[in-house]
């Protein structure tokens, strides 16, 4: 099990394979406050990295991760999650 | 010039029983039809209940061939088809066949003989170029959804315009309309008309796992099925096939058949807005409600029941709320509103066709079947779900009311023959 | 309302995304010159199975016409649909962003297969690594109604959406089913049919079918009205149309490409190709009813050509007990001998040739056919210029179900 921190890097990644979305990691990390819906990432694509992350990692993510609202919400829960392993 | 559109037979393979007088008993009862899957191994999913048929295909008259060949929801439309065309009294033999169309709706169509041929051929997922040699031969049957209307056409007789409908969750009301338009404008006097899904597989089950949008009540089956209950948390996957004759109304009157109801209109549009989502408003179904009220030149408060999509997912029940009192005005409040998902579960393109046939019951029993499982009032859901109890009415108006995967927002009037305005 | 005429519909724009041309332009010039494209298969996974030839879509970069977000959530079908409406909506100068009365624009497509290939990798993750690997896109991705669920959206469109799923003929009954959309009230439908059958799964799913060529040689696999028919070759993409109101087209200053004028369905089993004589002559008379049209007025005819002796007999039987002497005169074609036939798509492809080939004034040839054996006038080898005013399409399915759609052109019918 990995207890490596998702960085914006990453989650950009994601974004961009899961949701089809572009944008680069540091418009990210200065925007972190701007809701995923404002970036064009819907529920499905959250779905997506949240099933990506938890396969990748072997760990379950909380229940409710994909309803996180913003990038920084998103990336704390995820975190928190792969750093205590949960 | 629109002819008036008959309903005169009833055919249901459901959850619970098959044919229409199980399938009422266990509405009018009020018990719930869902439990853990049986059809596989559900171990490792999310959600692993449904709504199952018992269903024995060589009990119900299918051919052994058909038994052991023909793809599980064929099976049921032709069960539902047959029962159909034998409470309408129709000849089909003495009918100009040219004259008899065949609507079916499917939304997953052969996904579940797909799935299984493709375990075979792919050495059980582990290769991409697969190995046509471990394949059924008849495999190309369920390629297409069209086998359904074929099959079911072909063993009836009719030889006028057969479709498959494939409108994701609303492919069975839409089958019910575009069988209406097709006698209502002229190109048929009587159509087999109704919707068939056996999606009970893995790979149907996973893909709604995959968007949380079934209920992962595994424990308590019975009661997982809950619409417009606060606590609701995803609909129940169900299975099953209703088929409806529609006809003609002077063709039926001219044969001296049982008249259950008319068609009063039906009416489909797009919400344009997510291939899953749904918007607070209801906008859209509430214009597919206005656009058939219109066609039957009926005033809202003349609606009696409606029949709610009602899956039970947080978002579909305070949208078709919505929708409904956007249509209905105060009058909302005083219609009963209920979701037969709680007792069968969603069996996706066929729900809206055995919902169809719920309503033409309804009807002729002047009973509203309930919302079981109701107990939690949601405030954003604040209209009559007609709670876990069957209630006697008169019923004179009834709408049929569904959304689908694609933004599909339909709805389907039905009337009492003595009801109509016009 | 009632004391108005009835309304007609008419084509006001043509998408084409098909093996031998990524535009209407570039189709209908590969059409007319008769090029034939059919090849041998080259996707990833299909070099082992027994169907060797078919009608690819080539260079086709869905990226320069879809969205990524749309991209990573369809299948290739779709791509194709939602190109092929874009090409329409642009040809037809209503741009892509939602219509100003949202409900006034619908979304009708067929689809004989749907998503495939999309399917074929979720449930290889499903079956090779487990459930948790299915992604959230395959349960909109894979089923009949993702193109037109997909176009609604990405445009706005939320007129009266539906899909038929009527087999190859299902192209046709969509086409009507818009006509008819249109005539109770909606300004315009967007509506066409792609498939995208060539991926490993979906190709053994074919394998079965007994009108499919197994010819490996791409110029004699599929060769109907001859004496060496051995069946049809399949293809993916296919067409869609804007299918408007005569008069809304008119005010916006639209030029009306053609009329829908008539359509008939009807239904004689699966692969009894014999009794499609009775099926299909009674769709053509259905369609020429509902157009008021004579069988003299039909100027030339788009046959199905499926490719198997008893149906070419039969397609050729049923043109002269429809169209009576009628039959042996008129210009008959089957441009889709040069790219295969894509399913729901084929016949979608094959109006919109009709439309193309009317204002051209040129019958296109049928590729890789010279030798014809039956009674009919098929245009061969190289166009022949005609001046066209009336077109018959017809289709057939694989399933049974038999379609003729009568098409006008524009200019004729101006009122």
């Amino acid at each position: 099990m990995s207890i490596t921190e998702l960085t914006f890097e990453e989650l950009a990644a994601l974004v961009k394979q899961s949701a089809g979305v572009t944008v680069a990691p540091e418009d990210l990390r200065n925007a972190s406050d701007v809701p995923f819906s404002a970036l064009g990432v819907d529920s499905l694509g959250l779905l997506g990295i949240v099933g990506e992350l938890e396969n990748r990692h072997g760990v379950a993510l909380p229940p409710d991760a994909e309803r996180s609202k913003t990038p920084a919400d998103f990336l704390g829960l995820v975190n928190s999650t792969l750093t205590t392993g949960v | 010039m629109n002819r008036r559109v008959a309903v005169t037979g009833i055919g249901v393979v459901a959850p619970g029983g098959t044919g229409t007088a199980a399938f009422w008993n266990l509405l009018s009862e009020g018990r719930t039809a869902t439990r853990g899957i049986t059809l596989f191994d559900p171990a490792g999913l999310r959600s692993r209940i449904a709504a199952e048929c018992d269903f024995d295909p060589l009990a119900h008259g299918l051919d052994p061939e058909l038994s052991l060949h023909a793809d599980r929801y064929i099976q049921f439309a032709a069960v539902a088809a047959g029962e159909a065309v034998r409470d309408s009294g129709l000849d089909t033999a003495a009918e100009d066949p040219w004259r008899v169309g065949v609507s079916l709706g499917s939304a997953v169509g052969g996904t579940t003989r797909l799935e299984h041929d493709y375990v075979l051929v792919s050495a059980g997922g582990q290769r991409w170029d697969v190995d046509h040699r471990a394949a059924d031969p008849k495999l190309h049957l369920a390629f297409s959804p069209s086998t359904l209307a074929s099959f079911v056409a072909e063993r009836f007789g009719a030889r006028g315009p057969v479709q498959t409908v494939s409108t994701g969750c609303t492919s069975g009301l839409d089958a019910v309309g575009y069988a209406f338009h097709t006698i209502q404008e002229g190109r048929a006097d009587v159509c087999i008309a109704g919707a068939s899904d056996s999606p009970i597989s893995p790979i149907t089950m996973a893909c709604f796992d995959a968007i949380k949008a079934t209920s992962p009540d595994n424990d308590d089956p019975e009661h997982a099925s809950k619409p417009f209950d606060d606590r609701r948390n995803g609909f129940v996957m169900g299975e099953g096939a209703a088929v409806l004759v529609l006809e003609e109304y002077e063709h039926a009157r001219a044969r001296g058949a049982h008249v259950y109801c008319e068609i009063g209109g039906y009416a489909t549009f797009g919400n344009a807005y997510h291939m899953t989502g749904l918007t607070g408003e209801g906008l859209e179904m509430s214009r597919a409600i206005d656009s058939t009220l219109d066609q039957a030149r009926l005033d809202p408060t003349r609606i009696d029941y409606v029949n709610a999509h009602g899956s039970g997912t947080r978002q579909n029940d305070r949208h078709e709320t919505a929708a409904v009192k956007r249509s209905l005005g105060a009058h909302a409040y005083d219609t009963p509103m209920s979701s037969i998902k709680s007792m069968v579960g969603h069996s996706l393109g066929a729900i809206g066709a055995i919902e169809v046939a719920a309503c033409v019951l309804a009807l002729q029993h002047q009973v509203v079947p309930p919302t079981a499982n109701y107990e939690v009032p949601d405030p954003e859901c604040d209209l009559d779900y007609v709670p876990r109890t069957a209630r006697p009415r008169k019923l004179r108006n009834v709408l049929s009311v569904g959304s689908g995967f694609g933004g599909f927002q339909s709805a389907v009037l039905l009337t009492e023959p003595a009801g109509r305005t016009r | 309302m009632s004391t108005e005429q009835p309304k007609r519909a008419v084509v006001t724009g043509v998408g084409v995304i098909a093996p031998n041309g990524l535009s209407a332009d570039t189709y209908w010039k590969s059409v007319q010159e008769g090029i034939g494209v059919l090849d041998r298969i080259t996707r990833e996974g299909c070099e082992h199975l027994p169907l060797k030839v078919a009608g690819e879509v080539r260079s086709f970069d869905a990226s320069t016409l879809i969205e990524d977000r749309f991209l990573v959530q369809t299948d290739r079908f779709s791509h194709y649909a939602m190109a092929a409406a874009s090409l329409a909506l642009d040809d037809a100068g209503l741009g892509r962003d939602a219509p100003e009365d949202p409900f006034s624009v619908g979304v009708v497509t067929a689809a004989g297969s749907g998503g495939g290939e999309f399917g074929q990798r979720e449930l290889q993750k499903l079956w090779g690594q487990g459930s948790k690997f299915v992604g959230p896109y395959q349960s909109i991705a894979w089923f009949y109604a993702a193109s037109t669920g997909q176009i609604s959206i990405r445009s706005g469109f939320k007129g009266p959406c539906g899909v038929v799923a009527s087999d190859e003929a299902g192209g046709l009954d969509a086409l009507a089913h818009a006509a008819r959309a249109v005539r109770r009230g909606t300004g315009a439908v967007v509506v066409g049919a792609a498939e995208a059958p060539l991926a490993p799964y979906s190709m053994v799913c074919q394998l079965g079918y007994p009108e499919l060529s197994t010819v490996e040689e791409p110029d004699r696999a599929y060769r109907p009205f001859t004496a060496g028919a051995s069946g049809f070759v399949p293809a993916e993409g296919g067409a869609v149309l804007v299918v408007e109101d005569e008069d809304r087209a008119r005010d916006r200053g639209t030029a009306v490409r053609a009329v829908v004028a008539g359509h008939g369905a009807t239904f004689t089993g699966a692969s009894r190709w014999a009794e499609s004589r009775e099926g299909l002559a009674r769709a053509i008379r259905v369609a020429l009813d509902e157009a008021g049209c004579a069988p003299e007025e039909i100027d030339v005819v788009f046959a199905d050509a499926l490719g198997v002796p008893e149906a070419d007999r039969a397609e050729a039987l049923a043109l002269a007990d429809a169209l009576g002497a009628h039959a042996a005169r008129v210009p008959v074609t089957a441009p889709k001998t040069g790219i295969g036939r894509a399913y729901c798509g084929a016949p979608v492809l094959d109006v919109a040739a009709a439309v193309l080939a009317m204002e051209h004034g040129l019958v296109p040839p049928t590729p890789n056919v010279f030798d014809v054996c039956h009674d009919i006038d098929l245009v061969v080898s190289r166009a022949r210029p005609a001046d066209l005013r009336t077109a018959l399409v017809l289709s057939r399915g694989l399933m049974g179900s038999n379609a003729a759609l009568v098409v006008r052109r524009g200019d004729e019918t101006a009122r």
